[in-house]
């Protein structure tokens, strides 16, 4: 029974130091974020912490694999669905929005430091390797609606860089209190536009 | 002796291509001592059409060639009464190559044309009562070996294991991406090819459609000697019920992924895998196998 | 006047002819085909180039010409387009290792049947032939039905692995020739003009030549003794002649296809004439020696139709021989073309087995509008008014036995579904 409980109890630990960990990178950037201080947040020794991640670089790609993750599970939980696509666009624009909301650490971790600092993932996280299962489920939200005749076939970088590049811009706009309106108000709007912008001409 | 097994060739629509492919069948003088030929269209047989028609001889196994096109008349028969004529007593009818077994190219070249029991894939009733005895032997044309040793389980009453088409799973069970010499661009994801060269894969911009073609054009080298995915032209896909499909020389996308993927691999799964290979930058493959100037050293590669 | 229809089979399908008699003697032949699959039509609507794959689904026997003729109006269709002299010697080769193929085959499995129905030869005819494919599977990929020539090039690489299979491949060719046909040595036999000489040799040719000879039929098979040759490479040379009269230009704005009653083969003229196209017309317009001399002697009938067609054998075997040994490996397969016009119009021309092979494109908004193949079996096979003869038709004028008839129809090696696409 020990031996069961062990690794799971490690796991949950683990866990701990990823949130932990993200909070403080989405805060202070990675460079001012120091091992020690993500210890002393979760009230564990470095020493410890090294245990667990044999380096902060180590530790910020886990972090990302973590959130390229839980999007994806959110967005494939939108493909499976019946809705046409139309309606998934705004399905995938909410869902990120309401993550921006409810978990702001997520995409400012996302925006601040994957983009920001790519020499940190260069090894270990080569090409989409670790964003693997998002952009995944993006490819197949954007096959399925080329196939169905609703979205225009293009590069898959162009339309991706559309998609992304503006939810990312207004999340932005959001966390810099720029907005006049709250973001999910924003949903219907953005979401439309990105329609418009990928749809087929024949598409209504 | 066993008394020869009576073989009986009956072409429709066709260009030949599988009668003339037979001939290139490496051992064909040694076969053909267990079997008779009642009609060939190029081997010496022991009767004329008109003979068929007036002596109607049975045959063992009926053996059809071409698109099968109600208009088509042979000896001033229709093909029908043919097929009325000798597939009842036939312990096989065989469908050689795409045109006799799906309709093929010549499909479209006019009205009333098909397979024996495919019109592409969606299945006819003409012939239903032969259906427990057909066997197909799709291909633009099928690989002589695969006529040969067909025909040879036949002669022997070997049970053939076959797919929904009737293909035997012998020869179709796998697909004609297994054993292309070409294979390591495609497990690595390495999306550039050029005609004209030894290196890459044809799947991702040329229409290679040899990953969810059914098929042994790999296994069973054509002339004994090569494929044509090894000599770096796209499979066409030619034994499928679609073939042949438009726009043959590229490979159709979807927001550049593909709108095809390898037989059977869930889409989630071909992306992933897909985005894991391509994120890695691999020398060997960037590189011309023969390189004079730059030659790549294994040892190099080791350390 | 009494007639009589026959079917004639093992044409790469069938074909119907009926003759008028009078007395016993034939005064007309119309030969029908009764069949047609549309190739041209299923080609419209596509992207050019999968006319590539389309085209050498004509035939089975002689599908690479067709793929070389659509890969020359493909590219004829480029205002500018380069190939390296390798993709083009590839090219040739694999064409003529294809002749070699079809003319093993006529001999053994078409000719000799009729001339020696007691003896089986099948495997003198497959052996060759299957090492023909092979060696054009070496380069091509597979055979038959490729589709390894595109515009710019060949698809692949050649390696001096596949020139060295091909060379042994073309060096066994040449002993089973000597074998089984004429052991005749190659230098002397390429520049012989005594059919003596070769009458007197070891072999199955010189054998059938005594045999027609014997049975006094080496008159027979005369026709209208106007040749033409569109094609021309290392090896032919176009252009037209009546008898000996050779002139060397031609404008393909002269050629007319018609229809014939009852059958599904468009007849072909030049300036309104039918001419004689294939291994005779060939030989004719190069003045190969030993043609020269047996038409002297016989004109154009049943012996010189049939010994043009396989004293073409030598000549095709040294011509690709050369081609093997001066194959330049360095240079490019193949040479990007960029993207094929989206309007435009282009004509390939090949010598096949049979003769000239013809395919005209015409490409518009990216798509094939139109597609023509001319098939040499039009030319020779096709049938007009009893006083307006086509070329085999004449041919079969005037005789008096039955089998003499076929065997003079399959002199001129008729391609059934060719000229039925």
């Amino acid at each position: 029974m020990r031996e069961e409980e062990q690794p799971s109890k490690k796991e949950q630990r683990r866990q701990q130091i990823i949130a932990g960990a993200l909070k403080l990178f989405a805060r202070k950037g990675f460079y001012t974020t120091t091992i020690p201080d993500i210890a002393r947040s979760l009230g564990m020794s470095a020493g410890n912490l090294y245990n667990y991640f044999r380096s902060k670089e180590l530790l910020a790609q886990e972090i990302l694999r973590s959130v390229s993750s839980y999007l994806g599970r959110r967005i494939r939980y939108v493909n499976e669905s019946d809705l046409p696509t139309r309606e998934k666009i705004r399905s995938i624009v909410g869902l990120y929005f309401e993550t921006a909301l409810r978990e702001p650490e997520m995409i400012d971790f996302f925006l601040r430091i994957y983009l920001s600092n790519r020499e940190v993932f260069r090894e270990g996280c080569e090409g989409m390797v670790c964003v693997n299962e998002f952009v995944t489920e993006i490819m197949i939200f954007f096959d399925e609606g080329v196939a169905r005749g609703d979205l225009r076939n293009q590069e898959f970088f162009s339309a991706f860089g559309l998609f992304m590049g503006y939810l990312g811009g207004m999340v932005f706009l959001g966390g810099e209190q720029m907005l006049p309106k709250p973001l999910p108000e924003y949903v219907d709007e953005v979401s439309e536009n990105i329609y418009r912008a990928l749809k087929t001409p024949e598409a209504s | 002796m066993n008394s020869p097994v009576r073989l009986l060739w009956l072409s429709a629509l066709t260009c030949n291509g599988n009668a003339h492919a037979l001939l290139n069948y490496p051992d064909l003088e040694h076969w053909q001592h267990r079997f008779e030929w009642l009609y060939h269209p190029l081997l010496p047989s022991r009767f004329s059409l008109g003979e068929l028609l007036a002596q109607q001889p049975e045959c063992d196994i009926l053996i059809l060639e071409g698109t099968l096109d109600s208009n088509f008349s042979k000896a001033g028969k229709d093909l029908t009464e043919w097929i009325e004529i000798f597939a009842p007593a036939a312990r096989a009818v065989v469908t050689v190559g795409s045109c006799a077994t799906f309709g093929g190219i010549f499909l479209e070249g006019g009205e009333g044309r098909s397979g024996l029991h495919f019109r592409r894939g969606e299945r006819r009733d003409a012939y239903d009562a032969l259906w427990e005895k057909s066997i197909s032997l799709p291909g633009c044309p099928v690989q002589p070996e695969i006529l040969a040793s067909t025909l040879e389980m036949l002669a022997q009453e070997t049970p053939l294991d076959l797919d929904v088409y009737r293909r035997p799973l012998l020869f179709y069970g796998t697909t004609v991406h297994n054993g292309c010499t070409r294979n390591e661009y495609f497990e690595y994801k390495i999306d550039e090819h050029r005609f004209g060269e030894m290196e890459g894969c044809m799947f991702y911009e040329h229409g290679c459609q040899g990953t969810y073609t059914h098929g042994s054009c790999n296994r069973i080298l054509w002339n004994n000697v090569n494929s044509k995915t090894r000599i770096g032209q796209p499979c066409m896909g030619c034994t499928e019920p679609d073939f042949p499909t438009t726009g043959l020389w590229e490979t159709r996308k979807h927001m550049g992924i593909p709108a095809r993927l390898p037989a059977g691999i869930p889409k989630r799964a071909y992306l992933s895998l897909a985005g894991v290979a391509k994120a890695f930058h691999i020398e060997r493959f960037r590189r011309p196998i023969l390189d004079p100037v730059e030659r790549y050293d294994p040892m190099k590669e080791q350390e | 006047m009494r007639k009589r229809v026959e079917l004639i089979e093992k044409i790469e399908g069938e074909a119907e002819v009926s003759y008028t008699y009078e007395g016993d003697r034939t005064v007309d032949a119309q030969i029908r085909f009764l069949s047609g699959r549309g190739i041209e039509s299923i080609l419209t609507g596509r992207p050019p180039l999968d006319a590539l794959a389309i085209t050498p689904r004509v035939c089975g026997i002689c599908g690479h010409a067709h793929l070389i003729a659509t890969v020359r109006a493909l590219e004829a269709c480029y205002p500018e387009l380069r190939i390296s002299p390798k993709a083009e010697a590839v090219r040739e080769l694999t064409l003529t290792l294809e002749l070699l193929q079809n003319h093993f085959k006529w001999l053994y499995l078409t000719i000799w049947p009729l001339l020696f129905p007691r003896e089986s030869v099948t495997m003198k005819a497959v052996e060759p032939s299957r090492i023909a494919a092979e060696a054009i599977a070496l380069l091509a990929g597979q055979y038959p039905h490729n589709s390894y020539a595109i515009p710019g090039g060949i698809v692949g690489e050649i390696t001096p692995l596949e020139r060295l299979g091909v060379a042994d491949r073309l060096e066994r060719l040449w002993e089973i020739f000597r074998r089984e046909i004429a052991d005749v040595q190659m230098q002397a036999f390429l520049r012989c003009d005594r059919i003596e000489e070769l009458q007197r040799k070891e072999g199955d040719f010189p054998r059938i030549l005594r045999e027609i000879l014997d049975r006094g039929w080496e008159r027979l098979g005369c026709s209208h003794d106007r040749f033409i040759a569109f094609g021309s490479n290392g090896l032919f040379v176009s252009g037209k002649s009546l008898a000996t009269r050779i002139t060397h230009s031609l404008d393909l704005r002269h050629l007319r296809e018609e229809p014939v009653e009852g059958s599904l083969a468009l007849h072909v003229l030049y300036r309104g004439k039918v001419y004689e196209t294939g291994p005779l017309a060939r030989a004719m317009l190069r003045k190969t020696p030993l043609i020269r001399e047996a038409h002297r002697r016989w004109g154009d009938s049943l012996p010189t139709r049939i010994m043009a067609r396989v004293c073409e054998i030598p000549h095709l075997l040294q011509y690709a021989m050369q081609l093997t040994r001066d194959l330049d490996m360095d240079a490019p397969a193949w040479i990007d073309p960029g993207p094929l016009p989206a309007q435009a119009q282009g004509t390939g021309i090949v010598e096949a087995a049979r003769g000239s092979l013809i395919h005209t494109v015409e490409v518009r908004e990216g798509k094939i509008a139109e597609y023509r193949i001319v098939t040499p079996t039009q030319w020779n096979l096709g049938s007009g008014p009893a006083d307006r003869p086509g070329v085999a038709q004449k041919a079969l004028i005037g005789l008096h036995r039955d089998d003499q008839a076929e065997l003079i129809f399959k002199s001129f090696d008729v391609c059934s579904v060719c000229t039925t696409h």
